[in-house]
């Protein structure tokens, strides 16, 4: 580089040191390319999957990668499926009519007329050929897993914990960011450190309040009880998020803190009260950061799993959509589960990318979380 | 120029903790307020933590059983007894170890680099390359396991198939020989969070103090280590951190659908304290279980606090206080 800008300074050749910034922008693109695709390959599994038949992918070895379906002739009206044969003659695509063990008769779909041909050897080891054929099969288990029910219950469990979330979260960043009390760093310390709790120790005494709360307040509940805000049974599903999410706290914390403090304490001047700074002065400057945290709130109880297994389990109308996806894949297919599963995997992805297609801009990226003061 | 707000004045002319300042009452209803806005956390930190956590210590020194309530009685340290030589306990026990001393350098080294890149302005695409880093971590669990089968199983694994065979290589040894890449394979797409936060902080670091470094001869790699990862370094702890939830076998910023059961869950102590607590329904033994896996975590969260604090700037100046 050193001995380019000094040709260049020379006013030698600005071609040459022009060509090597394109060169080296080149490779870098071209870099970062190839890593990225690779790190995406695994997503082309999913996709080849979720269109394959459940035959196809119990097949395994013998069946190719791609989604494809093995061909069949019809020879006096019975169903025969097309094996490559090798002969004397190269491989064949012959109908397989007879099985037996050391020989088999096979029927040439291209000369039909010619009658069976007596071929020695064992048909296991013959490999049906497979024609590329996408199978929607994994798609269609909307029916069984009544999806609409699912998105409906997502969207307002989404809707409450939301403005729960948001609510607290914001008011504990607030209460960490702008007063001074004593010891706390230690209480946010604190803070942090609950993030790392692992779930394992706290969930038998949760497990257990829970089952005792919603066993005296619902002896008898009926699944669909709409006349509350939510079915109670959705309750250890709500409840934790209207206490605020260590994890959000600290991003709005670290953002809080890189707000000047020079207009809440002209604001104070004015007389204005805490809550009115927080909703008027450091609220309308933190839009980016407070649209991730609503984002990735969105993601969490989008993907929600952990949860609704433990305390739903068979109250199907309560699921929300993504364990109806999941299972909904593990339940509808007796030969492999694999295609339901990546089948709703994907279906259940489309939303999330939709909104980070939408909102990308706003999405972390414009959330800055650094040690400067703005 | 700041404005000092006069409570600022007052609460630092307080020298002596006892004493009876004038202002003593301006500063207690700021502490006040600051704890209003703080009690939706702690009611939860109490409600949702602590007191959970000390009914699990309690259920540890007990034989208290799911099928049988009734007959629950205390014994003591004997759960704990039974953990010391439970061979399978500590295996799991160093197996979660060892997938954090690996996950965790390797998702936070990758994000890193990763964000270093894209933040050139050379680079052509960011947005598609933002959202191809991010989408993964979206992924539910149980497709990842699907497609980690898929790749590693003997003989019909795409990895077989596609790289190995062509190749002339032998194919995969049969049993567990792929769990290491289902680690590496969960760990790198589960780092679009804390990418996309690093790599916006790295979009906020002024330009103007590149221009001084480079003007002063410093390189890319002097100017990387020197301005961008001290300015970035709250960004890096947050990614730490979530990195370290997964690795412990927590919640994780993103839920991927993981289910209570045996070998549902990517740590190995975790799924095994499933695996009692659900299958067997052992709560006392569980309960002994997680206390050890608690002891563990909080030493090594004790440690890694210890040592952000180091490196990890915050505004204010105050680099003493993890805040």
């Amino acid at each position: 580089m050193k001995f380019l800008k000094r040709r260049q300074n020379l006013g030698e050749s600005v071609l040459t040191f022009r060509l090597w910034r394109f060169t080296g922008s080149a490779i870098l693109n071209l870099f970062i390319f190839i890593l990225l695709t690779a790190y995406l390959a695994p997503l082309s599994y999913m996709f080849a999957t979720s269109l394959k038949s459940p035959e196809q992918v119990s097949a395994g070895v013998m069946a190719p990668l791609y989604p494809a379906t093995y061909l069949t002739y019809a020879y006096q009206d019975v169903k025969y499926s097309v094996m490559e044969v090798p002969t004397a003659n190269g491989v064949q695509q012959w109908a397989l009519v007879n099985k037996y063990r050391t020989y088999s008769e096979f029927v040439d779909p291209q000369n039909p007329d010619g009658g069976l041909i007596h071929w020695n050897g064992n048909w296991r080891t013959l490999k049906k050929v497979y024609v590329f054929s996408l199978a929607f099969e994994a798609f269609k288990q909307w029916q069984q897993a009544n999806l609409p029910l699912g998105l409906l219950n997502t969207l307002i469990v989404i809707t409450i914990t939301e403005i729960g979330v948001l609510a607290t979260s914001i008011a504990v960043a607030y209460g960490f960011s702008r007063f001074r009390i004593p010891g706390g760093r230690w209480l946010f310390f604190l803070l942090i450190a609950t993030i790392l709790i692992p779930d394992s120790i706290t969930m038998v005494p949760t497990y257990i309040t829970y089952a005792n709360i919603l066993h005296v307040w619902l002896p008898q509940q009926s699944y669909l009880d709409f006349s509350f805000p939510v079915p109670w049974n959705w309750l250890p599903l709500i409840a934790p998020h209207f206490f605020s999410s260590a994890l959000f706290v600290f991003l709005l914390r670290q953002n809080f803190l890189s707000i000047p403090r020079d207009l809440d304490e002209a604001a104070m001047l004015d007389g204005a009260g805490p809550l009115r700074i927080l909703i008027q002065i450091i609220m309308p400057q933190s839009i980016p950061v407070i649209t991730t945290v609503a984002m990735l709130h969105f993601f969490y109880i989008w993907n929600e799993f952990r949860i609704s297994s433990l305390y739903l389990g068979t109250n199907m109308d309560l699921w929300l959509l993504a364990p109806r996806l999941q299972r909904g894949g593990t339940m509808s297919f007796n030969l492999s589960p694999e295609p339901g599963i990546q089948a709703g995997a994907l279906v259940l992805m489309i939303v999330p990318v939709l909104v980070l297609l939408v909102l990308q801009r706003f999405f972390m990226t414009d959330m800055v979380v650094t040690g400067l003061e703005k | 120029m700041t404005i000092e707000p006069p409570t600022y004045h007052l609460l630092h002319a307080q020298s002596k903790p006892n004493t009876i300042h004038p202002n003593a009452g301006l500063r207690r209803r700021e502490t006040m307020i600051g704890l209003l806005f703080l009690s939706p956390w702690l009611l939860g930190f109490v409600l949702l933590k602590l007191l959970p956590i000390i009914y699990t210590l309690g259920y540890s020194f007990t034989n208290f059983s799911m099928m049988n309530p009734n007959g629950t009685a205390f014994i003591g340290l004997e759960n704990y007894i039974r953990f010391v030589t439970d061979l399978t306990a500590w295996t799991k026990l160093f197996g979660s170890l060892g997938y954090f001393l690996t996950t965790v350098p390797l998702q936070l080294l990758v994000a890193l680099g990763l964000a270093a890149m894209l933040s050139s302005h050379r680079v052509r695409l960011k947005p598609v390359w933002r959202l191809v880093i991010f989408v993964p971590s979206i992924i539910p669990a149980a497709a990842i396991y699907s497609v980690w089968l898929g790749f590693v199983n003997p003989s019909s694994g795409w990895l077989d198939r596609l790289i190995l065979t062509p190749l002339g290589m032998p194919p995969l040894a049969q049993g567990n020989g792929g769990v290491p890449l289902l680690a590496t394979v969960m760990a790198l797409w589960s780092i679009g969070p804390g990418f996309l936060i690093m790599y916006g902080a790295m979009l906020g670091v002024p330009n103007d103090l590149y221009e001084a470094a480079r003007i002063d001869g410093a390189g890319p790699l002097m100017r990387f280590l020197n301005i961008t990862v001290p300015i970035i370094s709250p960004a890096i702890f947050f990614s730490l951190v979530i990195n370290l939830m997964g690795a412990f076998g927590g919640s994780m910023l993103l839920d991927r659908g993981y289910t209570f059961s045996e070998g549902s869950s990517i740590s190995p102590m975790t799924g095994y304290i499933n695996q009692i607590m659900f299958l067997q329904s052992d709560m006392g033994y569980a309960s002994a279980l997680a206390w050890v896996m608690f002891g563990v975590t909080m030493t090594i969260t004790i440690i890694l606090f210890r040592w952000a604090q180091r490196w990890v700037y915050f505004p204010e100046g105050n680099r003493n206080e993890i805040s």
